[in-house]
């Protein structure tokens, strides 16, 4: 690309995310869990909608799902509607959790789940494993972030110099302001994701088309690869039992950043509303979607599928619009790469090092600013340049894990009687086989490897529970007189009745 | 304590949850191979059209949700 725009437009990008990130700190000290952790649990509605939204909005919008509409065709739809169903989790969970964080003093996930079981193995287990899966996120999001530094320069930026460029703005930011960084960077980004996405999308339609309605784009698409507007799509691949399993097991994969998220809410009221509106975020989806699908008549012969926004652009839009699909594809990344890491460093000093070293409160939350840039720079940097072939497979275990780790949360919201053993025998039997259904025989019968493991995971868990001691009395009913305000204590009232 | 399960206690509850659960199976198998079809409504795919109403549906039936907790006064 000859034009320097490109690059002046996404380098200004990063600049602003820099200084919104500096000035979220507004002066307040950041050695503490409760402030760089969960941001004072301050954050208002809008922010909190947008960080959400923004968070879960990856690079994978403004790549990957086009390049599904390219490669595979209306198949790409689960995730909106996987997104969508988050929306319910967080209206349900949300307000719970934030309650369980304000009464119990938890800023992570973690710490929860060694509180329900009284086991801080429990949850040193857990924030160890997720971190696996959490780290395989930021390092992909990281590796979009370099290629698209890549691209708007022309090449001058070598992917090494971008996966360094972008996580050391993004260290500064986060070490000076911790949460409430990512809570503003991503209120921004969050923004600048629809504009651009909106924008590039309605310019490329009408240079394909000549008017700005998507009809003209699927009237082709029908009357000549009519394949790609029904599952399985125009792989063959996405079965109804591939589509129906992929959104159950992402609706139950309670990912930590995402609970961090809710635990930064101002009020469990906030969460609520937040939830409510978070849908109407996804519109963001439809407009990168339609690019892809445009591409299946105008690039026909693409190498590789996630490129197909970015190349349509370069053919065919002007150079302040490639510079801000740039920017905005770079925001993606960097809106969900920096809470993974975040998230990692937080549980790994509160939930491993601060029990195994016996550190105090204090020396905790300063230990957790300083541990983004080890895990920066010595795991994510590296893997990052080094794009190991496996690391979409490490990722794949590592959500499923996710999801394997539901009855932890069965036991928190629904089930007192769940018992730390119950919970550690089904994670251990999901997670194994969730890691045999990945890569030894990769979803069997198009059923997704993560439902394989919850099928096995919760009669596990639910038997194991059954014959192993339960979690003393007071702290369940501490637990379950938030999940269930009403109906669990009715229910033990009446239970103390009978017996 | 015995292994009690926590369930709505209001007619209210249960019909956010039967809500909840109708959403669920609105955009999962067998609902969406009813809409699988090659066919355009308002020059969208059918299945584009019912992501969207579905998810658009999470909103409203969280709308009615909020009401519901803020009557009764629960968080």
């Amino acid at each position: 690309m000859s034009s320097p725009w490109p690059l002046l437009i996404t380098l200004t990008y990063v600049a602003i995310a820099m200084v919104i990130g500096l000035r979220a700190r507004a002066g307040r000290s950041m050695n503490s869990l409760e402030e760089w952790g969960v941001a004072g649990r301050s954050m208002g509605p809008v922010t909190l909608y947008l960080l959400i939204a923004a968070g879960s909005v990856s690079a994978y919008t403004f790549m990957g799902a086009p390049g599904w509409a390219y490669s595979k065709g209306v198949a790409v739809f689960y995730v909106a509607i996987y997104l969508a169903y988050l929306a319910l989790v967080a209206w349900y969970f949300g307000p719970k959790v934030w309650q369980f964080g304000e009464q119990f003093g938890h800023v992570t996930q973690a710490s929860a789940i060694s509180d329900r079981y009284q086991s801080p193995a429990l949850g040193a287990l857990a924030a160890l494993v997720m971190a696996i899966g959490s780290i395989a996120y930021a390092v992909l999001q990281t590796i979009g972030s370099a290629y698209i530094l890549f691209v708007m320069s022309g090449g001058m930026i070598p992917i090494w110099l971008g996966v360094v460029l972008v996580l050391a703005c993004i260290a500064v930011y986060l070490y000076a302001s911790g949460q409430r960084a990512i809570g503003r960077t991503n209120a921004f980004q969050g923004v600048l994701m629809l504009i651009v996405a909106w924008a590039v999308g309605l310019w490329a339609v009408h240079s394909a088309t000549g008017g700005l309605s998507f009809a003209g784009v699927f009237e082709r698409i029908q009357a000549e690869h009519s394949e790609f507007l029904t599952l399985p799509g125009a792989g063959g691949d996405m079965s109804f039992s591939f589509w129906t399993t992929s959104i159950i097991v992402s609706m139950f994969s309670f990912m930590p950043p995402v609970w961090t998220q809710w635990m930064s809410a101002s009020s469990a009221r906030t969460i609520r509303r937040s939830a409510t509106w978070l849908p109407t975020y996804y519109v963001v989806i439809l407009p990168m979607v339609v690019v892809g699908f445009i591409g299946i008549f105008s690039l026909p012969e693409l190498a590789r599928a996630d490129t197909v926004v970015l190349e349509y652009a370069m053919q065919h839009l002007p150079v302040v619009l490639v510079g801000l699909l740039g920017a905005g594809t770079l925001a993606a990344s960097m809106s969900s790469s920096e809470p993974f890491i975040h998230s990692v460093s937080l549980s790994l000093s509160k939930d491993v090092l601060q029990p195994m070293l016996k550190l105090s409160d204090g020396a905790t939350g300063k230990l957790a600013r300083l541990l983004i840039l080890p895990i920066m720079f010595l795991v994510v940097a590296p893997l990052a340049i080094a794009e190991p072939g496996s690391l979409v497979m490490i990722l794949l275990v590592g959500l499923g894990f996710a999801s394997q780790v539901l009855p932890a949360f069965v036991g928190m919201f629904f089930w007192p009687r769940a018992s730390r053993l119950g919970v550690m025998a089904g994670i251990v039997a999901g997670f194994l086989i969730t890691t045999a259904f990945t890569i030894l025989w990769s979803h069997p019968m198009g059923i997704h490897a993560g439902f394989w493991g919850l099928m096995l995971n919760l009669p596990v868990f639910i038997a194991v529970s059954l014959i192993t001691p339960a979690t003393q009395g007071e702290v369940v009913e501490r637990f379950f007189r938030i999940a269930a305000p009403r109906g669990f204590t009715q229910r033990i009232k009446a239970a103390d009745l009978i017996s | 304590m015995g292994p009690l399960l926590v369930l709505p206690t209001s007619r209210a509850g249960w019909g956010l949850l039967i809500a909840f659960v109708a959403l669920v199976l609105a955009g999962t198998w067998p609902v969406i191979g009813l809409v699988n079809r090659a066919t355009l409504v308002m020059g969208l795919p059918l299945i584009v059209v019912w992501s969207y109403l579905v998810i658009f549906a999470c909103v409203v039936v969280m709308l009615i949700g909020n009401r519901i907790v803020e009557r009764d006064d629960h968080e």
